[in-house]
């Protein structure tokens, strides 16, 4: 089963995909990571975590409708 | 402010002292302790930062922040209030970019308490930034 998901893309992963969200249609993270490594290839040159409806991720999982997904490059603030 | 833990440009002067009072309604709160952050005019590769654009996963940093304090809280049991408030978009140099404040009934733990809350934030909030030169 593949879901339709959104991932939103912050800091550097912003920066080099040039974009603020794109859909997506995985059944986990791990398809999810591949095929936006696939579609970004320079993404791949970014260190970065996923959140899961704003929450960080510790291992992939699978993924259901509408579910949000946030590319999130180290935390910079302060 | 675009939600209770971010604003948009520099923490200015006159919102650091609107955000000091939001302790005076607790006069059992004995001690506070605050920290401003400020955007730094570092030397990256031989060119000098004016400002630092930064961004933030508005709806995380909620989230993440209400846990902090959460945390904080139950760390420390003479803490009574903690406020954090970040930057989004341009700060200059010199200008402030973060705020934090906590209230207690002693010093002890208005002290140690602000700086856990600091260095969760540091480690936990999700917010990015882009030198401008």
């Amino acid at each position: 089963m593949t879901a339709a998901v959104t991932v939103l893309f912050f800091g550097d992963a912003r920066e080099v995909t040039g974009t603020e969200a794109e859909d997506f249609k995985a059944g986990d993270t791990t398809e999810l990571r591949r095929q936006i490594l696939e579609r970004y290839p320079g993404l791949g040159q970014v260190s970065f975590r996923l959140a899961l409806n704003r929450v960080l991720l510790k291992e992939d999982t699978g993924l259901k409708g509408n579910d949000i997904i946030a590319i999130l490059p180290p935390f910079e603030g302060g | 402010m675009k939600n209770r833990y971010l604003v948009g440009g520099p923490i200015s002067p006159l919102l650091i002292s609107e955000l000091m009072t939001l302790g005076n309604d607790d006069p059992g709160a004995g001690a506070v302790s605050v920290f401003i952050g400020k955007v730094r005019d570092d030397k990256v590769n031989e060119q000098q930062v004016i400002a630092l654009q930064y961004s933030a996963y508005d709806a995380m940093v909620e989230k993440e922040a209400e846990d902090i304090i959460k945390t904080v809280k139950s760390a420390f049991s003479d803490v009574r209030k903690v406020l954090i408030v970040h930057s989004t978009g341009e700060v200059s140099a010199g200008e402030a970019s973060l705020f934090i404040m906590v209230t207690a009934g002693h010093r002890d733990h208005a002290t140690r308490a602000c700086r856990h809350t600091l260095e969760m934030v540091k480690e936990r909030l999700p917010v990015w930034k882009k030198e401008i030169f």
